[in-house]
């Protein structure tokens, strides 16, 4: 068999599988998934997040368990989304006795019916550098959040929320605009966000009326040495929608973590059965061929593994070892290569019993040649259906160990971000953003492996019956 | 193991390629709860005993019914099936149970047509591959070139030229004889001494079979080949054997030279045979001829006692039923195990002493 012949046979084979329109929906989001898997770090709104999917700091600027931002319907209220303000633009004045003042502005426009939830100024820098945060309104009107000198120490990033320590500032600000209406303000209550982005009118705290267009942010940092800096600054507004999915009571953006969910599913999967079937196969051509005590003792090994409940299994594994994914895969293998063993332990059987088996035995070919020769070929074509068919089950399995809290937690996996979700309340908290993503994702893998694996078996299936 | 030889065995070692000796295969089956507890352990005796000679360029036939056990025979020479009792002796040295070193050797030598030429080659394989696989098996030809050129002489042999157009075909892509030219090129390519034919003509049409079989014989006398020819259908047999040998329910009842055996059978059953050839007469071919057979072949689990034949034999006496008849030198080479064949005394004697047997059996029992 040459690799030309293999060529021509692979094209005689796509011709085939073109007509199924299952199996080409099948690939074609498997595709999908592959390409998203494999370039997802450049699609995601969090660089970085699969190595701090669970570092609290990583995500705490994010609002805590938000819906998508799609559930801003056109003709509902507004809720303001999360965004993350980098593009500042930035000059550099001298001053009197030689002092450098650097100023960065940053241009928001604001259209929600509602005040984002916090407004946090962060930025990098060295030294001791007095740095002063305002805000400018579409109205003309500054306020200026903070005035002080700040610590600023390499690699670390400085935060400034204005939820959390602004309140007084903005009081400060609306005092003197109307001294009437800050009388009754106290900054451990109100919510400093709310008075900002609002117009100035007397009941602004209990039923403000949001005053909308371009806000300007500014932050002033003045070098009084040589070697001090500020870099990098960003505003990131904290809304009470954010992102394509929303976030979890982590704060961390389920987005994000679907998409970098789908490398691991896709590894899981694919190796997983690869092997399996492997084994599988291998293991139901030998005891087929050979008969005997060895077809006696793979059938028995097979009953045990067969019958063995998993889930019982690894949770005992899980009590007494770490189980890394690596692990996990190893331990689903292991279950798992019987249910590709039985069918081809069949054919090979009856395989064997062909006369042309028997004609090779004849001119004295080894039994290795036989099984290497014959049966194998025979019987591939069968072992690829039964890979694709057996992915989802591997996928769905690994997410049912993991919601367990038996899985890798290292890794993002859908299961793991199901098992948070299970694990933080959900489904009471009504969070369906956190569990319906997921939930769908690993039923759309699963699906397009089902199609393919479908598409597969019509197309081989009949040319092993008629050999 | 050839100090027990059978008296039949009159052809000199020099001549003789393949001796088989008393060759038995008893297949186990499935047993009753009864059975199982009486620690009983049935067997169907498929081959029951088969001796018979195959000389240098000779062709044998074996002939019989279905079942009556000559393909069990061929596979157990093919070393397919491993036999129950009884020798293998090849060019005058024992291969009945040999290592796999041996065996090689023997696989060499002595290979087999099958009935079925689709079936007998993999339906992936290209003819090439077909004829590869043999050389490769055992490391003829080292490189590509030395082994197409086998292949390029071994299909001009069988008259499947040019080589270009048929060795890129699959098995299916060929007619039946072709198919069975091709089959007869994998065992011709390592220039074996024996070959056993199991019924090579029988799937092949009627108008190719006579041609199928002159090209096996003009190999066999080109390569001086030893042929067994297993077969059903004693029309060909007569055509393409020099001696045969009939078989019923595992055992040779008569064996001799082809015309001898053919036109004075001397044997009631080669005479059913015989006779129940079709014969294309004008007017006549759709009359159903009156066989001398009655009844259905037994089944091979219970083997009558006496002559195993007596049950259908029109001509069944007292001592067919208790005594079975050995090989008698009937004709020049000519052997047939009945009891017609032996005068009166020799039968009362013989049914006497079988019935003696019996019954100090049934005492001591």
């Amino acid at each position: 068999m040459s690799f030309r012949e293999n060529l021509e046979g692979l094209g005689e084979f796509w011709k085939e599988f073109r007509r199924s329109t299952l199996g080409l929906v099948g690939l074609t989001i498997l595709i999908l998934f592959v390409l998203v898997g494999s370039f997802g770090q450049y699609l995601i709104p969090f660089p970085g997040a699969t190595e701090n999917w669970r570092n609290i700091d990583f995500w705490q600027d994010n609002p805590q368990a938000a819906p998508p931002v799609w559930t801003n319907l056109p003709w509902g209220t507004q809720a303001a989304s999360s965004e993350f303000l980098t593009d500042a633009k930035t000059e550099t004045d001298e001053l009197d006795g030689g002092v450098k003042q650097q100023t960065w502005t940053i241009n928001y426009n604001f259209t929600a019916d509602q005040a984002p939830r916090d407004v946090i100024f962060a930025f990098a820098g060295i030294g001791q550098v007095p740095v002063i945060l305002s805000v400018t309104r579409p109205d003309g009107k500054t306020i200026e959040v903070s005035r002080e000198q700040m610590d600023l120490v390499e690699e670390q990033l400085t935060r400034f929320s204005v939820t959390n320590t602004g309140a007084g500032k903005v009081i400060e600000f609306i005092r003197g605009e109307d001294a009437e209406i800050a009388t009754s303000m106290l900054a451990d209550i109100v919510k400093p966000t709310r008075l900002l982005f609002s117009k100035i009118a007397s009941d602004m705290e209990t039923n403000p009326v949001m005053l909308k267009g371009e806000y300007v942010f500014t932050i002033k940092a003045l070098y009084l040495t040589e070697n001090s800096k500020v870099e990098n600054p960003t505003v990131r507004i904290s809304g009470f929608v954010s992102g394509l999915m929303g976030t979890d009571i982590s704060k961390r953006d389920i987005f994000t973590g679907i998409i970098i969910g789908i490398r691991w599913a896709l590894i899981i999967g694919l190796l997983t059965s690869l092997i399996t079937v492997l084994i599988g196969v291998l293991l139901g051509v030998i005891a087929a061929y050979f008969g005997g005590k060895i077809d006696w003792v793979i059938n028995r090994v097979y009953e045990y593994f067969y019958l063995m409940p998993i889930i019982p299994f690894l949770i005992v594994i899980a009590a007494i070892f770490k189980i890394t994914i690596w692990w996990l895969i190893a331990l689903i293998v292991i279950f798992f290569w019987s249910g590709a063993f039985k069918p081809v332990y069949g054919m090979a059987l009856q395989l064997k019993e062909e006369v042309f088996v028997e004609a090779s035995r004849a001119l004295g070919a080894s039994s290795w040649r036989i099984i290497l020769r014959h049966i194998f070929p025979m019987v591939l074509p069968y072992s690829f259906a039964v890979m694709a068919l057996s992915v989802p089950g591997v996928i769905v399995y690994e997410a049912t160990v993991s919601i367990l809290g038996l899985g890798d937690p290292s890794i993002v996996s859908w299961g793991q971000i199901l098992h948070d979700a299970e694990g933080q309340g959900a489904v009471i908290n009504n969070l369906w953003w956190w569990v319906v993503p997921p939930g769908l994702m690993i039923a759309l893998m699963g699906m397009s492996f089902v199609f393919l694996g479908t598409a597969l078996d019509k197309i081989l299936q009949p040319k092993l019956k008629t050999r | 193991m050839n100090d027990n030889k059978p008296h039949y065995f009159e052809f000199d070692d020099q001549d003789v390629v393949l001796e088989v000796i008393n060759l038995q295969k008893h297949f186990p089956i499935r047993r009753h709860a009864s059975e199982v507890l009486a620690g009983a352990h049935p067997f169907v005796r498929a081959v029951d005993g088969v001796s018979f000679q195959l000389r240098r360029g000779e062709i044998l036939g074996l002939v019989g019914e279905s079942g009556c056990g000559k393909t069990t025979t061929g596979k157990m020479i093919m070393k397919l099936l491993e036999p129950t009792h009884g020798s293998l002796v090849f060019n005058g040295e024992d291969v009945t149970h040999t290592g796999k070193g041996s065996e090689i050797h023997y696989r060499r030598r002595v290979q087999m047509v099958f009935q079925d030429p689709y079936a007998s080659m993999n339906p992936r394989f290209k003819v090439k591959d077909v004829l590869e696989e043999p050389l490769l098996i055992h490391k003829v030809g080292a490189t590509k070139a030395e082994r197409v050129q086998k292949i390029r002489a071994v299909m001009e042999k069988v008259k499947i030229t040019p080589y270009e157009e048929y060795s890129e075909r699959h098995p299916h892509m060929l007619s039946g004889g072709q198919r069975q030219r091709i089959a007869t090129a994998r065992t011709l390519i390592l220039e074996p001494s024996v070959i056993v034919a199991d019924e090579p003509v029988s799937m092949i049409d009627l108008s190719t079979r006579a041609e199928i079989l002159h090209m096996m014989k003009t190999v066999q006398r080109e390569m001086e080949l030893s042929f067994l020819y297993i077969t059903h259908d004693i029309s060909t047999a007569r055509y393409f054997t020099d001696r045969i040998s009939v078989m019923y329910l595992g055992k040779i009842m008569e064996i001799g030279p082809s015309d001898s055996v053919i036109d004075q059978p001397m044997h009631p059953y080669s005479r059913a045979l015989i006779s129940a050839v079709c014969e294309p007469v004008p007017g006549k071919a759709n009359e159903l001829k009156v066989l001398p057979i009655t009844g259905e072949i037994p089944s091979a689990a219970k083997i009558p006692a006496g002559c195993r034949f007596h049950t259908r034999c029109l001509e069944a006496m007292e001592v067919c039923k208790v005594a079975e008849p050995e090989l008698l030198k009937v004709g020049k080479q000519h052997y047939a195990a009945c009891w017609l064949n032996t005068d009166e005394e020799t039968r009362r004697k013989s049914r006497e002493q079988a019935v003696a047997q019996l019954e100090s059996r049934a005492k001591t029992a």
